[in-house]
């Protein structure tokens, strides 16, 4: 595996773009969302009533003014990266563990488990992923868990097509051949040449439960009313949108910067570090996960 | 083309059955307390007790689950705890409404996608020195894809309902207008009652949600359709089309695109689907009373009534649209993975 | 007039550090009713003879000066309206992979209905037309409504002959009509082109690599190499009494059908392609010419001669140039051995179609086989008997529904993990695709020993045997470091051999090993299989397409058609003396 990464991926995929500025704008906003505290010019709860819906003063006490409440927005956004990130992270990794392993297993056992797994993915692909997120919060979930739970298919289904089309390739039955049992061919041989597909998916599902932290936020649902989330920015925002725009132009501009880098940084991968598997039609509708 | 769709739908009705069970687990095993939600807020110990027994809920699961599998099949589906009303009245109004804003979104986003795929793939053709704009307009599908709907909807609004309102926003129908009688479609019934006042209100009300909604979902189907396009280009048949006269028009519309259509209809398949959710998001910002904000608020108020017939909802037509989706495509092209 | 005539033809390809020529002002004509062969090694210079009569150059390909003209008229200065006008009506192509070349989502009937519309057929007459114009090539109404995948190669082969010959073309381009094609197909699919072509009088440009069906179909053949046309003739002359060192090379690189098997000639390897061969000032062929003297190294010859001209100042040397020795015999072996790999009764049936209407096909039935240690057995048949299916049932790819598979006298059809251990250490296959047999992400040294890495073995141990195996196969040991993308397609063949080899199996697979391969590599590499032979003491089961190539190899032959095997014996018998039918169509299709 290490040898694969370090002889065949790193040259390539480092020197594209659209990577370098995916990484950069991810671990920007990683590295914002733990430093937040000391970074934060105001406490992002504290209320300035004398001092509500200040515009832009970069130079100001309020570099990028206050809401209505008088909050800085500035702090409020650096400290709303946490929220994303504590819910991209944990649904992201989660999703690739749960529905990569469902989908490799499937793909790789076939007969009983292949259509247990096909039958138990397509009912739960029966919900828009956004309605079974509300399900869930409904049902009691955090929001992190209804974004993991509504992403794994997607990597179920895109894994399973990717190592369906690895699995016909000779140098795996030469494999099998040579004598190496069934588990180490599949991690020899098949999981290094869907490891880019998936690895773009991470990107990909992460952009969706970013944008789908937000909607629940901005919905008001599965957490407290007065966190702290872009998508709560957004909703405050819209109510204060002609008296200081920058309430909602604020969160919106850094969701999409954050969801493009992301976005970006996903698609950087899967152009640079295919296999060129002539048979794979990468996930070109990787999205699914992107939130309404 | 008929088999396939026939067998297509013939599977959505196990998967269907699958699917009332993962909502039966989410919403009856998960939650902390089921009773407290199927009542109205502020229910006495003993209304919940009593509530306990009539959802059966001290019998055991699988029981449970084949009772409560009886009451949704029947159409049994109660009272909304919220506001008293029966959940199929508010479910009967609410579905048609998203329905109507649904199709009109997936006509958009199929416009938007197709039309988007084939200026992708026109950029990439040309090739040569102008590689870079291809590769521009490729990274501007995935930036495109970056803006979630929700922002498309708060745009939208922002610009064309409050900034300069020339579409309208909140409800379905302008108000003093009547409501034509019929199937609860506004857009059917003004056509079917010759109203072509309501007609235009309806559809004007259906105008940003619609176009928000198919801008948010439509980028992923222009990459699949120019990525399809720009493959079968590369397979010998075009060349053979091209070897026998055919002039580059008739090959890309007579050859190329029928084959490259169908995975892009299954991906305009699959976001129709991923659409239905967006619905409850942009219904929420555009005011508009459908499902999604039916749900919304049932989600907010722990309406348990409501929010299983409404879930159920989402996911019949899902299924659906999903199955006669996949059925055409493979119909149209056995081979090709869609 | 000519049909279609070169004069000075030249087309270079635009890279980076300037122009390099693909073809050379080279000259040839095509008279009416006539058939030309442009035969080369790789095929790269004469497939851009047959793109640029349709002005479809590849990317980066331009014509400089010469001209190209049909009937007269200049092809390469035709406005596009006028060339489309010529295109399917005029001239028409056959293309080498005829399933690809069909839509993949029409029936056929459409597809030809289509054309025949084009070509100003009446709307009520298009089915009958149709149905007539399938006729004319031996193909049934019934294909009409099938999709492409449905049908064979060579049913799609005819169906594109027929869509070729409906227009009643004046010129036909046909690039490696047969190249998918088995060798009964082959021999179908040619007489029924030339059945067509004779009764139209139309004129053929046949563009290949395999210099003896050149031969047997052409009125006239032109060898090229290096983009120069070397050598121009009567077909029967430049087979008969080749004047050109290259013609003859290839000729003495070819297995013959009968006779003797002597040693193949083993031409070097090509100069590294097109940009080596810009700096060279004299013949092209001199790097790698057998006769060559100082002076070919630095001016160029001229085509010369009368019919039968040919671009060498010493065609008097080229009668000199003969391939040393004969193939040695098969190593003796002591009689009663138990057999390497015994089928007894094996069927395999393969389900197709879709969920609604599943149909199951006996793909393989009562194959009952035993082949001794050290045998060396070809498996030939038609497109669909069967035989690949066989190779993965004896490589235990497949798992038989029906009867029994012994390996070295242990039954395999039994226990799975036992069995599994027992093909490993017994049975190695290689692959048709060599590029997707090989791990795209390893070195190659790390890809033969692979068979150590099963056992764990120290790296130290498996680099010296990757050295010893790269020795083996005639490699160089730089080449250790390389990944498989950057090999071509002959070393990736000898890659996948050895990581097949390096465990000593006692049986070896192979599928379609030679398929694809130009006559000097498939020499080079059936050479490498016999030495090996001496060395390894294995026994090969060979699935081939060309006949001759199983011969040269192997001393018994198995003829598998419908699933079934229903010839086996020496192979000088078998093709000496054919009794089923199916036999008889292989050897009619040979073109030996």
């Amino acid at each position: 595996m290490m040898r694969f990464l370090r002889r065949y991926l790193w040259p390539r995929w480092v020197r594209s773009g659209r990577v370098l500025l995916g990484l950069l704008s991810v671990l920007a906003v990683l590295a914002i969302a733990v430093v937040a505290p000391v970074l934060a010019p105001h406490d992002p709860l504290a209320q300035d009533l004398s001092l509500t819906l200040r515009p832009i003063e970069l130079r100001g006490v309020y570099p990028l003014g206050t809401d209505g409440l008088g909050r800085c927005v500035l702090s409020r956004l650096m400290f709303g990266a946490r929220a994303a990130v504590l819910v991209a992270l944990p649904a992201a990794l989660g999703a690739l563990l749960l529905g990569g392993g469902l989908g490799l297993a499937a793909g790789w056992l076939g007969g009983r488990v292949e259509r247990a797994v096909g039958w138990l993915a397509a009912a739960w692909v029966a919900f828009p992923p956004v309605v079974l997120a509300l399900l869930l919060v409904a049902g009691g979930s955090g929001v992190a868990m209804a974004a993991m739970l509504s992403a794994w298919p997607l990597f179920c289904r895109v894994l399973r097509a990717e190592l369906q089309a690895v699995a016909g390739r000779g140098h795996v039955a030469a494999a099998l051949m040579l004598g190496f049992p069934r588990g180490q061919v599949l991690w020899r041989e098949v999981v290094p040449a869907v490891l880019p597909a998936a690895l773009a998916l991470l990107a990909w599902v992460a952009a969706g439960a970013v944008g789908l932290e937000a909607v629940l936020a901005f919905l008001d649902l599965g957490g407290a009313p007065d966190r702290l989330s872009w998508g709560r920015m957004l909703a405050d925002g819209w109510e204060v949108v002609f008296l200081a725009p920058i309430n909602l132009v604020a969160p919106g501009v850094v969701l999409f910067s954050v969801m493009a880098g992301l976005a970006l940084l996903g698609d950087g991968l899967r152009g640079t570090m295919g296999l060129a598997l002539p048979e794979a039609r990468l996930a070109d509708d990787a999205m699914a996960g992107d939130g309404p | 083309m008929i088999a396939s769709l026939g067998w297509r739908l013939l599977v959505a009705v196990p998967v269907l059955l699958l699917a009332t069970l993962v909502l039966f687990v989410v919403l009856r095993v998960l939650p902390a307390d089921v009773a407290a939600m199927a009542l109205a807020p502020g229910a006495t110990e003993a209304e919940i007790a009593a509530m306990r027994v009539v959802l059966g809920l001290d019998g055991l699961l699988p029981v449970q689950y084949v009772i409560w599998l009886g009451q949704m099949l029947s159409g049994e589906w109660g009272l909304s705890a919220q506001m008293g009303v029966p959940v199929a009245r508010l479910v009967g109004t609410a579905l048609p409404a998203t329905l109507e804003l649904a199709a009109l979104a997936g006509v958009v986003c199929g416009v938007l996608g197709f039309s988007g795929g084939l200026l992708l793939f026109a950029l990439r053709r040309e090739g040569g020195q102008r590689e870079g704009r291809a590769a521009l307009a490729e990274t501007g599908t995935t930036l495109m894809m970056a803006v979630p709907a929700l922002l498309w909807a708060l745009l939208l609004v922002l610009v064309f309902a409050l900034g300069w309102p020339v579409a309208p926003v909140g409800g379905r129908l302008a108000p003093g207008l009547a409501w034509p009688p019929g199937t609860g479609f506004l857009l059917l019934d003004a056509l079917a009652a010759g109203d072509l006042a309501v007609f235009g209100s309806a559809l004007g009300h259906l105008v940003l949600p619609a176009v928000a909604l198919g801008l948010g979902f439509a980028p992923p189907v222009m990459r699949v359709l120019g990525a399809a396009l720009a493959e079968a280009y590369r397979a010998p048949f075009i060349d053979q089309a091209r070897l026998r006269g055919l002039s580059g028009a008739q090959v890309l519309w007579g050859q190329a695109l029928p084959l490259a259509a169908v995975p892009a209809l299954a991906a305009l398949g699959r976001q129709f689907v991923l659409l239905l959710g967006g619905v409850a998001v942009v219904e929420a910002v555009c005011g508009y009373p459908g499902l999604g904000r039916l749900l919304v608020e049932a989600v907010r108020a722990a309406d348990l009534p409501v929010l299983q017939v409404a879930g159920l909802a989402f996911a019949v037509v899902a299924v659906l649209a999903q199955a006669v989706v996949e059925g055409v495509c493979r119909g149209l092209a056995p081979r090709v993975r869609a | 007039m000519s049909v279609l005539a070169a004069r000075g033809l030249t087309v270079e390809a635009r890279r980076r550090g300037g122009a390099v020529p693909v073809l050379r002002g080279i000259n040839f004509t095509v008279e009416p009713g006539q058939v030309l062969g442009l035969v080369e090694e790789a095929g790269a210079g004469a497939a851009v003879v047959g793109r640029a009569v349709a002005q479809r150059l590849p990317p980066g390909l331009a014509m400089v000066h010469g001209s190209l003209s049909f009937l007269g008229a200049e092809l390469m200065a035709m406005p596009a309206d006028e060339m489309r006008g010529l295109l399917g009506r005029e001239i028409a192509f056959l293309p080498p992979s005829p399933l690809a070349a069909l839509h993949p989502a029409r029936t056929v009937g459409a597809q030809l209905e289509a054309h025949l519309r084009r070509l100003g057929v009446a709307r009520r007459e298009l089915r009958a037309k149709a149905v007539a114009a399938l006729a004319g090539v031996g193909v049934a109404e019934a294909v009409l409504g099938r999709l492409p995948h449905h049908l064979s190669q060579e049913q799609c082969q005819l169906v594109l002959v027929a869509m070729a010959f409906a227009g009643a073309p004046k010129l036909v381009v046909a690039e490696e009509p047969t190249a998918a094609l088995d060798a009964a197909a082959q021999g179908r699919v040619l007489a029924a082109i030339q059945a067509l072509r004779r009764a139209q009088g139309a004129a053929m440009l046949l563009i290949t690599r395999d210099l003896l069906l050149a031969g047997a179909i052409c009125d006239e053949l032109a060898v090229m190499t290096g983009g120069d046309i070397v050598e121009i003739g009567p077909a029967a002359s430049v087979l008969r009494a080749p004047r050109h060192p290259y013609t003859s090379s290839l000729l003495l690189a070819t297995p013959p059908m009968r006779g003797a098997r002597p040693d193949l000639y083993l031409l070097p390897e090509p100069a590294a392609g097109e940009r080596a061969l810009a700096g060279v000032a004299g013949c092209r062929f001199a790097p790698r010419c057998p006769v060559r003297a100082e002076y070919c190294l630095r001016t160029e010859p001229p085509l010369e001669g009368d019919a039968h001209r040919s671009a060498c100042i010493r065609p008097g040397l080229v009668p000199t140039i003969v391939a040393q020795g004969e193939v040695p015999p098969p190593p003796w072996r002591p009689v009663g051995e138990v057999p390497v790999l015994a089928l007894e009764g094996v069927g395999k049936a393969v389900t197709t179609g879709p969920a609604w209407r599943r149909e199951t096909v006996a793909a393989v039935h009562d194959i009952s086989l035993r082949i001794t240690p050290g045998e060396f057995v070809a498996v030939v048949g038609e497109e669909g008997c069967g035989a690949s299916l066989l190779a993965r049932l004896a490589a235990g790819l497949e798992q038989p529904a029906a009867g029994r598979i012994m390996l070295a006298g242990v039954d395999v059809s039994v226990d799975a993990a036992s069995a599994r251990q027992q093909h490993a250490a017994t049975v190695q296959m290689v692959f048709d695709e060599a590029q997707a047999a090989l791990t795209p992400w390893r070195r190659v040294s790390d890809i033969v020993t692979e068979a150590l890495a099963v056992r764990q073995s120290r790296s130290r141990v498996r680099e010296t045997r990757a050295r010893q195996l790269l020795a083996e196969m005639g490699m160089p040991l730089a080449l250790g470091v390389r990944l498989p993308g950057q090999l071509g397609e002959a070393q990736r063949r000898r890659v996948a051999l050895a990581r097949a080899l390096c465990g000593e199996p006692k049986l070896l697979v192979a599928d379609g090993l030679f398929d694809g391969l130009d006559a000097p590599a498939q020499a080079d590499l059936l050479g490498l299989l016999l030495r090996l032979r001496h060395r390894l003491d294995f026994a090969l089961l060979l699935v081939c397409r060309d006949l001759a190539v199983a011969r040269h190899l192997c001393e018994r032959v198995l003829v598998m058609h419908q699933g079934a095997i229903v010839e086996d014996g020496l192979a000088d018998t078998v093709f000496g003396w054919p009794r089923h039918e199916a036999t008889k169509a292989l050897l009619a299709g040979s073109p030996r």
